[in-house]
């Protein structure tokens, strides 16, 4: 293709070289082209190789430079398509993704057929989802080169994506027609069916469990009972999670309670699973039988939360066979589900230290550790299975553990820990943009693999990727932590409390004087251990750093993330947006299918929803004290009227909480929402307030709800303070929940765990004995047990 | 529970299970080189709410120099714990050899274990009839030997040829009755799922 500039045959030769080393990577030898080129004083201002030079350094990992250099070389040149395309190339490599589009297109002002420009640019356009755009272009692509295969699968695939499927249909038939297409191999994917009968495949699962489903009144019991025993005979540990759906309906609730019940009685009595069993004289069951049954009812009480017989019946397993790990963590769930996140994970560690070589096991440990806000712990636990010579928290964030990065993110922020906890959210933040990322790569590379209906699949998950759970958790965590800073922000390092001290007595002043010896001395260390932290992570980015420009020159550097930095942040609220961004815009296209398990939307759905009717009734609130302050302009204050009218008609906001309370006085969070907008229209409202969610019936609260409650009564800041409520809450919430640690005193829990460190000291000491009066004796385990795990 | 091909959106919470479950953990990037390069080849296992409990993600090789056919390699195969015991590996395996035989032609599937893994290693010899190749020493990032194993797939081969001969027959029916009605042009034959 002509160039605007030419270069005489020689430098042109040159030039050519320079271009092919770029495409082999060969960096440093391109560079010696580039100057042998621009040391010729009739060229040494020639703007196509001053912005391949640029091209090059970035090639290097020397990013300033090279848009030093591509600049330099465009505002030469600024007719020729090479430096337009060279600009597009080094924006696209910087992820300015939109500036690189306008340059790809200013380079086809000079040069409307060139190929390469065109394929770059429709990739762009796909990455963007410009899907006019890239419509336009694959068409261009398609008229420049009719007979190449990819021509016709991009020009069909642009209307695919657009939803003209008959074009894009009759695209691919025409193309089909005119050649001898290798068919793709696609294989309808799906289920297979699951018509086939018991006896035809005695080893599926289907066939036995799905009449479980359809079966009613006497038939279910029938069907439930037969299931049942087979799986307590053989000792399947997910029997409880593969029925547990049929426990929506209370009365097959029952109906199993019932049968599980009977077997415990029967096998605790003759082995057997029923009287009729032992009455035939029919052989007794495994031994073992009895452990997984009453398993299987701790599970169900746990289940119906039911923590006082759910621990009876675990207990008793855990008696009978002591070494089933499944057993300790069903306890360590049951105490979970009860509130008690630190006896939890006490059993979770027991069982973790029974099987070291398995990493659910130790996943699960790790992360009932995080619940009780034992990072460290967690973090040195889940080491014993990520690679050596690396931090485990950076090999974690490496392979995007994402669960255990929004769980310390929770538990930072449980804490207090401010930047701690934002640093793991961007820490997610970050991998869900690196994974839109990864589908670059893909738009050419599925084009020629022919696996479109994945590549589909592909754009249309990333479409909505960031509806994952993970990325709402994060998101949730970030946004909170945010409007906490904004709210609250922190005092700059420099400016310590500075408290009125005359007016303290000279005992008070001595205690505040060790204090404060005692926080300057733990801040020195601190932050000497900071420094060098500090140190070890400049030095580990640096070789990182070099690392990546070996392998991929094209990765932009991240800011690291520094968790001091990110909590005094100065637009908190800037960044809490930035996180509710995409949720937003997703939530506008719910029309479209979501991806991830029904199981946690509607859930946290529901809860946006509930915070609308403060939204509204905020916004009336303020519309009227705006209006009062100064009058709005004529055009806005229609559209406002107009808009409020469509929103609330013409009800006061009073009237309009008034009503919501009203309609929704059977739900809990409802009613908080309620109660909340009740006390922010009207302080003296405050009591009234506060007794709607107190007064509602405990007996009919779950622990997450009670617990949203009693936190915002205690922390004082959404009721305003009320400490005396907020004890006497918590006491009426002990009783509830007897076992949820929150409600509990303080002295209560350090009693606790002075008689627990006693009775590890009497159970030591007792070993110690033990051990001296018999070492022959060989410890006994079940076999069947041993046999089972 | 139910057994399914893993479809692009499954590829993120089979990045999950794998890293609760196993120590060889991989990017998403190579999640979706699989699932875009052999959208066929990987399955998820989902219990009765879709959750997905376990998964096996799978590919094909390129032949060996002294080999002409192709055959199918197992990355990783996880169940969660909780799910254990349900025969759900073993059902994952078979229906990704399957599939690697439809579509691809494979005439063996082979996989690395560590030398330490029992569970996987009896699962692995008893019920799927793998046989140990050989010992990589050195394997795994910890320094664990691996043993190289391989499962001949001819018994799948001939279940296709025998299920591909029954479909061709019904084809021809349908072909029969489609030329004495409206007489489609377009042949769609070829997309019924088999290897061509």
């Amino acid at each position: 293709m002509p160039s605007s500039d030419p270069l005489p045959p020689k430098e042109g030769a040159l030039f050519r070289k320079l271009l092919k080393c770029y495409e082999l990577k060969q960096y440093k030898n391109g560079l010696k082209l580039a100057k042998q080129i621009l040391s010729n004083p009739k060229y040494m201002e020639h703007g196509e190789t001053l912005a391949m030079k640029g091209l090059t350094l970035n090639g290097l990992g020397r990013r300033e430079e090279a848009y030093k250099y591509v600049r330099l070389g465009l505002r030469n040149d600024l007719r020729s398509h090479v430096c337009w395309h060279v600009y597009g190339l080094l924006q696209r490599s910087d992820k300015k993704y939109d500036e690189a589009i306008k340059c790809y297109r200013n380079a086809l002002k000079w040069e409307k057929d060139n190929l390469q420009i065109l394929k770059d640019l429709s990739l762009l356009q796909i990455q963007m989802r410009d899907l006019e755009g890239y419509k336009e272009t694959r068409h261009h692509l398609f008229t420049l080169r009719p007979s190449q295969h990819a021509s016709w699968i991009g020009f069909a695939m642009s209307y695919h994506l657009l939803g003209d499927y008959d074009m894009a249909n009759s695209i691919l038939e025409t193309f089909s027609q005119s050649q001898n297409v290798d068919c793709d191999r696609l294989k309808a994917p799906g289920c297979r069916s699951i018509a086939c009968s018991q006896e035809q495949y005695p080893r599926a699962l289907c066939p036995r469990r799905l009449p479980l489903n359809i079966a009613n009144g006497d038939e279910f019991r029938v069907v439930t009972d037969e299931y049942m025993r087979r799986g307590l005979r053989k000792g399947i540990p997910p029997l409880f999670v593969n029925v547990r759906t049929l426990h929506q309906i209370p009365e097959r609730a029952a109906v199993i309670e019932e049968l599980a019940l009977q077997y415990f009685e029967n096998l605790t009595r003759s082995g057997h699973f029923s009287r009729e069993d032992a009455d035939a004289g029919i052989p007794v069951e495994p031994a073992s039988a009895l452990v997984w049954t009453a398993l299987f009812l701790a599970q169900h009480y746990d289940y119906m939360r039911d923590t006082d017989r759910a621990l009876e019946y675990i207990n008793v397993a855990i008696d009978h066979t002591p070494t089933l790990i499944e057993l300790l963590i069903t306890k360590g769930r049951i105490f979970k589900h009860a509130g008690d996140p630190v006896e939890a994970y006490v059993w979770l560690e027991e069982a973790q230290s029974m099987d070291t070589a398995d990493r659910y096991i130790n996943s699960k440990c790790a992360k009932y550790m995080l619940r009780a806000n034992m990072v460290q712990e967690a973090e040195e636990i889940c080491a014993k299975f990520t690679r050596e010579g690396v931090s485990a928290m950076d090999n974690l964030n490496e392979m995007q553990c994402m669960w255990f990065q929004t769980e310390c993110a929770l538990a930072y922020q449980r804490m207090g820990r401010w930047g701690e906890s934002l640093k793991k959210c961007h820490e997610v933040e970050r991998h869900f943009a690196e994974i839109v990322e990864d589908q670059f790569d893909f738009h050419t590379y599925c084009m020629r693999k022919m696996t479109l209906r994945a590549y589909v699949g592909l754009l249309r998950l990333e479409d909505v990727l960031r509806q994952h759970p993970f990325y709402f958790k994060a998101a949730k965590c970030a946004i909170e932590v945010y409007i906490r800073l904004y709210d609250k922000p922190l005092k700059s390092e420099t400016t310590i409390e500075e408290i009125d001290i005359e007016n303290l007595p000279p005992s008070e002043l001595k205690k505040l004087r060790s204090k404060q010896r005692k926080a300057k001395k733990k801040a020195e260390l601190e932050s000497a251990q900071a420094a060098q932290a500090q140190v070890k992570r400049e030095q580990h980015q640096k070789s990182k750093q070099q690392a990546n420009q070996e392998t991929d020159p094209d990765a932009p550097q991240l800011d690291e993330l520094v968790a001091e930095k990110l909590e005094r942040t100065d637009d908190p609220l800037d960044k809490a947006i930035d996180f509710l961004k995409p949720l937003q815009q997703l939530a506008k296209s719910a029309s479209r299918r979501t991806y991830w398990p029904s199981s946690v939307l509607p859930q946290n759905k529901l809860l946006l929803m509930l915070q609308c009717i403060r939204c509204i009734i905020r916004f009336v609130k303020s519309l009227t004290s705006a209006a009062k302050e100064q009058p709005f302009n004529e055009h806005v204050q229609k559209v406002l009227e107009k808009a409020t009218k469509e929103l609330i008609g013409s009800k006061t906001p009073q009237q309009l909480n008034d009503e919501f309370i009203a309609k929704h006085n059977a739900s809990i969070l409802h009613l908080y929402e309620g109660a909340r907008s009740l006390y922010e229209l009207d302080n003296s409202k405050k009591a009234a307030a506060i007794k709607l969610v107190t007064s509602f019936n405990l007996a009919k609260l779950r622990l997450e709800e009670a617990t949203k409650i009693y936190t915002a009564l205690r922390d004082g800041d959404v009721f305003g303070d009320c400490e005396a409520e907020a004890a006497s809450y918590q006491q009426a919430c002990h009783q509830r929940f007897q076992y949820a640690r929150i409600f509990r005193n303080v002295e209560e829990l350090e009693a606790q765990l002075q008689e627990k460190e006693a009775a590890k000291l009497r159970a030591e000491e007792e070993q110690q004995q033990l051990i001296h009066v018999d070492s022959s004796e060989p410890v006994s385990v079940l076999a069947t047990a041993a046999a089972a795990s | 529970m139910n057994i399914r091909c893993a479809k692009p959106e499954d590829l993120m919470t089979m990045q999950h299970c794998n890293l609760l479950c196993l120590p060889e953990n991989y990017q998403m990037k190579y999640y979706f080189y699989h699932g875009l390069t052999w959208p066929q080849l990987s399955y998820v296992a989902v219990d009765d709410k879709g959750a997905i409990v376990g998964y096996v993600l799978a590919k094909m090789e390129e032949p060996e120099p002294n080999e002409e056919s192709r055959h199918g390699h197992i990355t990783s195969l996880a169940v969660k714990r909780s799910y254990r015991r349900l025969g759900l590996a073993q059902k994952l395996m078979n229906q990704a050899s399957q599939a690697m035989v439809e579509c691809f032609n494979a005439q063996y599937v082979s996989l690395h274990v560590r030398k330490s893994n029992r569970a996987a290693l009896n699962l692995y010899t008893n019920a799927l009839k793998f046989k140990i190749i050989e010992v990589e020493p050195k394997y795994y990032a910890d320094g664990e030997d691996a043993y190289a194993m391989r499962r001949d797939l001819s018994e799948f081969a001939d279940e296709d040829q025998a299920k591909a001969a029954k479909q061709s027959g019904e084809e021809e029916e349908k072909a029969v009755h489609r030329s004495g009605g409206h007489g489609h042009s377009h042949n769609h034959s070829g997309h019924d799922g088999h290897c061509c």
